[in-house]
């Protein structure tokens, strides 16, 4: 069944001057139970996307969209009250900059007892209070922190990064959603905690079934155990599809440069040999450059890049580019 | 080979807070020796807390170490917490460089800085040297003018890079420098790295949990556990090969 699907979201800001296109109509469809992965860089509208979705934008920013339906409700049609309640019961989101996001001026403990479910605390206020500590316990534990006492009990500028998006995940995890949408949950942290939160969120979606949009800009950390890939650039998106495809035959020139830039996927790149690079930098959102949006980085760019490209659809791989990298079409 | 930098028995505690009066020692670094030749790279890996940023900044001379020796070109730059004025020698990039470039400046005045308080240039010399490293790094001289707002994040890695080149240092110190890169212009960053060691011999320190990254550039791993080196050797051979515990639970994830 289809949990999630959105469909030509554009996420426009207006300012004094002129209106900017920060996310240019993106589509994409959850299925339930899997694991989909937002890929970009910085600025090309990942988080806003997520942002839009649950509804936490400000007033700023103008969401306009086709639908977003969730579970075969309107979410664009809702009031933000009813709103609110539908998505604060079944989407959860990990923010990017946990010690940031988190209350400075509350206790751990606290701030996650604050998301636990109420309907679950029933009974007398002291068995209420002790159900709820227990709760708070298993919680932080389920993550991987081992000293709870000492964690429950501090402030979050105390912590480390790593804990800190540990009891992030924790307070995500509070109401078991049907959605937990990850924004880049793991860029704060070193590998072996990394691998210990990648465990987590998948033995999470194997067992509970729960879907996860993943926001990420290294291709490599979610390449084993995600079902699709989207890449964005620049708010476009450039290409998505099945995991394996996208990896297999890359469609499109950006794809190719995130693929060319990893050292595991480039076979045969000597040691200290260059990497392949794309030219130039992210434009800003101020100069955007009209069409493709890659259009002067790109190799392969030509006169007709100018135009915006439509999506093409082959085989549930799908990517706008109008001189698409063809290496074996059948 | 002769090595370049020589890092001999570096020891480092801190005082940290244990009770409502009481302090306590806690060892950051224990016992650290290592060597890099010219040219050539080393990676230091491990997990957090396990003093790799302590590391960094005792050779950068941001902070002096209890006791142990730096050696540079086989003359004691830092001996048992005494450093000698070499700051030039060894230049330190950090993590997140718009936080670390003065928003007040121009990339011209920063670079200006540098110079006037650590060589003897005249104005003219000065101007030249600026315009010479800017177009190392693939920046244009104009570039000088422009405060830091003004640059993306590539281009600040890139300013960056110019303030540590400027003073002809013979060791970077790479400080989680390319993490928060985009893969984009990571991939051309780390060409430029590699294009500047190629054409002039610099040595790289880098600190980092890009492990990919490790394999492809450095030459040597140190790695680091609980402030005691765990291992220490040519790269292919640690991750062919790992050894100890703590390295093996590392690769494998």
């Amino acid at each position: 069944m289809q949990l999630l699907d959105v469909r030509n979201l554009t996420i426009e800001l207006r300012t004094s001057e002129t209106v900017i296109r920060a996310v240019d109509r993106v589509s994409f469809s959850l299925k339930e139970g899997e694991v989909h992965a937002l890929v970009g860089e910085s600025g090309s509208g990942k988080s806003l996307i997520a942002k839009a979705i649950i509804g936490v934008l400000n007033e700023r920013w103008d969401i306009t969209a086709d639908r977003i339906h969730w579970r075969g409700v309107d979410l664009m049609r809702l009031t933000p009250d009813q709103r609110r309640k539908i998505v604060s019961q079944d989407i959860a989101m990990i923010y990017q900059d946990p010690s940031r996001c988190l209350d400075p001026t509350a206790k751990i403990f606290d701030q996650i007892a604050e998301t636990l479910p109420e309907v679950a605390t029933k009974g007398f206020f002291l068995k209420r209070n002790r159900e709820r500590k227990d709760r708070v316990k298993a919680l932080i534990h389920k993550v991987g922190i081992k000293n709870h006492e000492a964690v429950l009990s501090s402030y979050p500028h105390e912590l480390s990064e790593g804990v800190c998006q540990k009891v992030m995940i924790a307070m995500a995890i509070a109401r078991t959603p049907k959605l937990l949408i990850a924004d880049e949950p793991t860029t704060a942290l070193e590998s072996t905690t990394r691998a210990q939160v990648f465990r987590l969120l998948k033995s999470l979606n194997q067992l509970k079934n729960m879907s996860i949009l993943m926001i990420s800009h290294e291709l490599e950390e979610i390449a084993h155990w995600s079902h699709g890939i989207h890449v964005l650039y620049c708010g476009q998106m450039v290409e998505a599809g099945p995991t394996e495809q996208i990896f297999k035959q890359p469609r499109h020139p950006y794809t190719q440069a995130l693929l060319k830039s990893l050292p595991d996927y480039e076979q045969g790149l000597a040691h200290k040999e260059p990497f392949y690079a794309l030219k130039g930098t992210i434009p800003t959102l101020q100069h955007l450059p009209i069409g493709c949006r890659l259009g002067p980085r790109c190799p392969q760019a030509q006169k007709a890049c100018v135009i915006t490209p439509p999506l093409t659809k082959h085989h549930g791989h799908s990517y706008a580019c109008h001189f698409p990298l063809i290496k074996d079409m059948k | 080979m002769q090595p370049l930098l020589k890092v001999q028995a570096l020891s480092k505690t801190f005082n940290v807070r244990a009770g409502l009066f009481s302090r306590k020692k806690f060892e950051v670094l224990k016992n650290i020796s290592f060597c890099v030749g010219k040219g050539e790279s080393i990676a230091i890996i491990g997990e957090t807390g396990s003093g790799k940023s302590t590391l960094a900044k005792l050779l950068s001379g941001a902070d002096s170490a209890d006791s142990g020796q730096i050696l540079l070109e086989n003359n004691i730059i830092e001996d048992k917490g005494v450093r000698d004025n070499q700051c030039r020698h060894i230049r330190m990039i950090f993590q997140d460089s718009g936080a670390s470039l003065n928003p007040g400046l121009t990339i011209g005045e920063m670079l200006d800085d540098c110079l006037q308080y650590n060589t003897g240039f005249d104005n003219t010399e000065r101007e030249e040297k600026i315009a010479a490293t800017l177009s190392k790094v693939g920046l244009l001289v104009d570039h000088r003018h422009y405060y830091p707002h003004m640059f993306s994040v590539g281009q600040l890695q890139r300013v960056a890079f110019a303030r540590a080149l400027i003073l002809d240092p013979k060791v970077i110190v790479l400080d989680e420098a390319l993490s928060s890169l985009d893969p984009s212009i990571r991939a051309q960053i780390v060409n430029l790295l590699l294009k500047l060691q190629r054409d002039t011999g610099l040595t790289y320190v880098m600190i980092t949990h890009h492990l990919s990254l490790v394999r492809h550039i450095s030459d040597h791993v140190v790695v680091l556990d609980k402030g005691e080196v765990v291992e220490y050797g040519p790269t292919e051979e640690v991750f062919q090969n790992p050894q100890s515990k703590v390295t093996q639970r590392l690769l494998s994830c």
